[in-house]
C-alpha cells in the first residue's frame, strides 16, 4: 500500500487538485497509519496558525546591512564566532530531539452563571463541574466534550494518536470528527471507543451508567465484552460488569424490560427486524442451548446471508459473526 | 446468426442486471466513519461486473406550500457500491429523497421520506424504474410533520 503522509499537508491546505484530494480521502478511509498522521499534521498546522507574528527589531536590519559586501572592508573569517554558533545550534538540536516532548494541552471553557473562563488542561489534571456550572473541553483538533453539571473528568492522554479521558461520574456529550479509535472515554465499568460519532455518556460513582448514541456509532468494551451501539440506540452500563445488550430507543418497552431482566422468551417474542441489533449481541451472551433459538429468531426476522452458516454462528466463529453483523446493519 | 447474437446479448444484459435494486440503511451500515453524519446510506444490488451502476439522487420537498427540488451529491464510501446521502436541502418543510439508478439496461428507483429523526424506512418504496412524479407526490404526503433534523 502506498502511503500518503507526504501529501497530507497540501491536502489539508486545499492545494491539491480535486482528483488527487479524492484519492487521498479514499486512502484515509482504510489506512490507520495515515489516519494517525493526518490528525498529527492537522494539529501541527493549527498550532502554527496560532503562533504570534513578532516584528523584528530595527537593529537587526542595521546589523545585516553592516555585514553586506559594499559596507565591509576585507577581513578575516570569524572562526571563533562560527564555532560558537555551530555549538549552540548543536546543543539546541540535541535538546529538541532528546528532551521529553511536552504533552499537548486542551482548551477548557467553564461556564457558571453566564460567566465564562478559559484555561488549559494537561494529562493528569482533573476538571469537575458543580451543580451550577458546565464546561467544554476542546479535544485536540478532533472534536469537543461537553461536561454537564456535577461531572468529574480526568484527562489521560492528549497525543495525536490517542485522545483519552476518564469519566469518574456525571454526564458528558461527546462530538468527535476523526478516524475511528482516536478518542476514548474510560469509566469504572468499561471504555467507550469512538468510531466516528456523537453521544451522551452518563456514569454514576458506582460505575453504572447509560450510553446513548445520536450520530455514528460507538463501541463500548470491558474485559473483552463488547457492545456496538449505533445512532438511535442506547446501552446500559452495569457497575463493574461492563456493557449490557444495546437496544434501539424506539424498541418496545416490553423488549427493553426483558433485556434488562434477561427474559429470553420475551426478548425473542417482542423483537422486531430492527431489534436484530440486540439479538446479534445476545448470541454471544447466552448459553449454547439458548443460542440456537436466538439464531432461529434472527433468521425468521431477516434472511441469513450467504457465507453465514448456523453451525459456525453457534460456535461463535468471529468471521461469521462479523459478516452477519455487517449484513444485519442494513436493517438497523 | 444475427438473431442468435442479438438474443445472446439480450440475455447477457438481463443477467448482468438481474434484480437490480436499492437497499437503504443508517450510516453504520457503510462501516465508514466518514459517513457518520449522512442522513442515510444506500447500496445497489444485482448489478454484476462488468456493468457498473450509475446512481443519482434528488431531494423533493414542500416548503411553506411551495414545491422545491434539490439535486444531491451522492458520495461514495469505503464499501463498493455503497453511497451516502447528506442533508443539503432546507431543514424546514416536508422532504423525501428520490434515488435513481441504472445498470446496463436495467433501472431502479426509490423514494425515501425524511422525518424528524431521519429517514423513515417503513414508508420508503422501491421500484424497478425511477419513481414517477405521482409516486413522489404521494410519498411527500406521508412525511410526518416536524421538518427534519
Amino acid at each position: 500500500m502506498r502511503h500518503v503522509a507526504s501529501q497530507l499537508a497540501a491536502h489539508i491546505d486545499g492545494r491539491l487538485a480535486p482528483a488527487s484530494s479524492q484519492q487521498i480521502q479514499e486512502h484515509l478511509r482504510t489506512c490507520e497509519r495515515c489516519q494517525a498522521e493526518y490528525v498529527e499534521v492537522k494539529q501541527g498546522m493549527e498550532w502554527m496558525d496560532r503562533l504570534p507574528l513578532i516584528e523584528a527589531p530595527a537593529s537587526l536590519w542595521t546589523s545585516i546591512e553592516a555585514g553586506l559586501p559594499h559596507h565591509q572592508a576585507p577581513r578575516r573569517i570569524p572562526w571563533a564566532w562560527l564555532a560558537t554558533a555551530a555549538a549552540a545550534m548543536f546543543a539546541f538540536a540535541a535538546y529538541w530531539l532528546l528532551a521529553p516532548a511536552k504533552a499537548p494541552t486542551w482548551e477548557v471553557t467553564r461556564t457558571e452563571n453566564s460567566t465564562q473562563r478559559i484555561s488549559r488542561i494537561a494529562p493528569g489534571q482533573w476538571i469537575e463541574t458543580s451543580a451550577r456550572s458546565r464546561a467544554t473541553i476542546k479535544v485536540g483538533a478532533i472534536g469537543s466534550l461537553d461536561l454537564k453539571p456535577n461531572t468529574r473528568v480526568e484527562v489521560i492522554a492528549t497525543q495525536p494518536g490517542e485522545h483519552r479521558v476518564a469519566l469518574a461520574h456525571g454526564e458528558i456529550h461527546a462530538s468527535i470528527s476523526a478516524p475511528p479509535r482516536l478518542f476514548f472515554v474510560d469509566t469504572p465499568s468499561g471504555t467507550a471507543i469512538d468510531l466516528g460519532c456523537e453521544y451522551d455518556l452518563k456514569t454514576a460513582a458506582d460505575g453504572s451508567g447509560l450510553l446513548q448514541v445520536s450520530k455514528g456509532w460507538v463501541q463500548f468494551e470491558w474485559n473483552g465484552l463488547e457492545s456496538l451501539v449505533p445512532a438511535g440506540a442506547s446501552c446500559q452500563i452495569r457497575a463493574h460488569a461492563g456493557p449490557g445488550i444495546p437496544y434501539f430507543d424506539d424498541a418496545p418497552e416490553s423488549l427493553k424490560l426483558a433485556l434488562d431482566q434477561g427474559a429470553l422468551e420475551k426478548i425473542l417474542s417482542e423483537s422486531r427486524v430492527r431489534d436484530t441489533l440486540s439479538l446479534w449481541h445476545l448470541l454471544s451472551r447466552v448459553d449454547a442451548d439458548a443460542r440456537g433459538r436466538v439464531f432461529d429468531r434472527i433468521a425468521a426476522l431477516t434472511p441469513v446471508p450467504q457465507g453465514v452458516s448456523r453451525e459456525q454462528a453457534l460456535q461463535l466463529d468471529p468471521d461469521t459473526l462479523k459478516r452477519w453483523r455487517e449484513d444485519l446493519a442494513w436493517t438497523w | 446468426m444475427f438473431r442468435f447474437t442479438f438474443a445472446a446479448c439480450a440475455c447477457m444484459a438481463l443477467a448482468l442486471a438481474d434484480g437490480f435494486t436499492f437497499n437503504i440503511g443508517s450510516p453504520v451500515a457503510s462501516q465508514d466513519f466518514q459517513s457518520k453524519t449522512a442522513v442515510f446510506v444506500f447500496r445497489t444490488q444485482g448489478c454484476v461486473e462488468p456493468a457498473k451502476p450509475q446512481v443519482s439522487a434528488r431531494a423533493e420537498g414542500i416548503v411553506n406550500g411551495a414545491r422545491q427540488s434539490v439535486s444531491l451529491k451522492v458520495v461514495t464510501t469505503a464499501q463498493p457500491n455503497v453511497y451516502a446521502v447528506y442533508q443539503t436541502w432546507p431543514r424546514a418543510g416536508d422532504w423525501i429523497v428520490s434515488l435513481q439508478g441504472t445498470c446496463g439496461d436495467a433501472r431502479a428507483g426509490a423514494v425515501v421520506p425524511i422525518g424528524p429523526k431521519g429517514f423513515i424506512r417503513e414508508l420508503s418504496k422501491f421500484f424497478p424504474r425511477p419513481a414517477t412524479p405521482a409516486e413522489i407526490e404521494a410519498s411527500l404526503k406521508t412525511v410526518p410533520p416536524g421538518g427534519n433534523k
